[in-house]
């Protein structure tokens, strides 16, 4: 179930909202990893730790120019998501669909 | 802190009187034929306790999966109104998600509301435009944390 592991690893990536306002801040375009901790409350040590999990969800890439660190945002897993979500969708709506036939029948 | 990442909803506009379609939900011969079914698979077990912290077992056999068991826990049945019940599938995830279902009169029938929390975000399109108009989204949740003059 692979699959489902990296599910999880974008889910918990997602999850917290301190990671959701990382990724966007990315959506503008690449930053430095110290303007991305600046407007946080934390430590830039804790930041890190949360661009480590958007990079394990490959949420974040990172490259080096210089000295500096840059990040990127990657789209790439939503897009797993977004099919994941949209089959549960469609799961319910069908299941809708047939207590709407079951009650056609049924009805007196 | 909620690590909830976000939901699903679904409406369906039914014929039938609020009470009907609410009874449904709770009926294990009516249940039995849509709540957890899919369109290949067969119900093999349908139990309901139905009461406020009352159990349901759900197993489907899928040509698939093999057999399937969803169980879950009413939190709220408010008759023909409101009904809210938690659910999973412990051999897949330990964790649960949590449904809500509504039901409105409407016309000469009743607009169901059903709205599935805890499932991924609902990136709603796949393309580049969709994800970046989503993630523009939370943008506001950044800008927040400088209004909050925590800069």
């Amino acid at each position: 179930m692979g699959e489902y592991r990296t599910l999880d690893h974008t889910l918990i990536a997602l999850a917290d909202p301190t990671r959701r306002a990382i990724l966007g801040r990315l959506a503008a375009g690449e930053a430095r990893v110290t303007d991305i901790a600046a407007p946080f409350p934390i430590s830039l040590n804790s930041v890190s730790k949360h661009i480590r999990l958007l990079e394990r969800a490959d949420l974040v890439r990172r490259r080096k120019r210089g000295r500096e660190h840059l990040l990127a945002l990657n789209p790439e897993p939503l897009g797993a998501l977004a099919k994941w979500t949209q089959e549960q969708r469609a799961l319910w709506a069908w299941r809708l669909g047939e207590l709407d036939k079951v009650l056609t029948e049924e009805r007196p | 802190m909620t690590t909830q990442t976000s939901r699903v909803v679904v409406t369906h506009h039914y014929a039938a009187s609020p009470e009907r379609v609410f009874d449904a939900f709770l009926d294990v011969q009516i249940a039995r034929r849509f709540l957890f079914a899919t369109p290949t698979g067969e119900m093999i077990v349908a139990e309901i306790e139905p009461r406020v912290g009352g159990r349901f077992t759900f197993t489907e056999r899928r040509p698939d999966m093999g057999d399937v068991r969803h169980v879950g826990e009413y939190l709220e049945i408010d008759r023909p109104r409101r009904l809210v019940f938690t659910f999973g599938v412990p051999q897949f995830d330990p964790r649960t998600t949590t449904v809500t279902v509504e039901i409105q009169p409407k016309g000469e029938g009743c607009e169901l509301t059903l709205t599935n929390d805890g499932v991924p975000p609902d990136y709603a399109k796949r393309n580049q435009e969709g994800w970046t108009r989503i993630l523009a989204g939370l943008q506001p949740a950044y800008d927040g944390v400088h209004a909050a003059g925590w800069l």
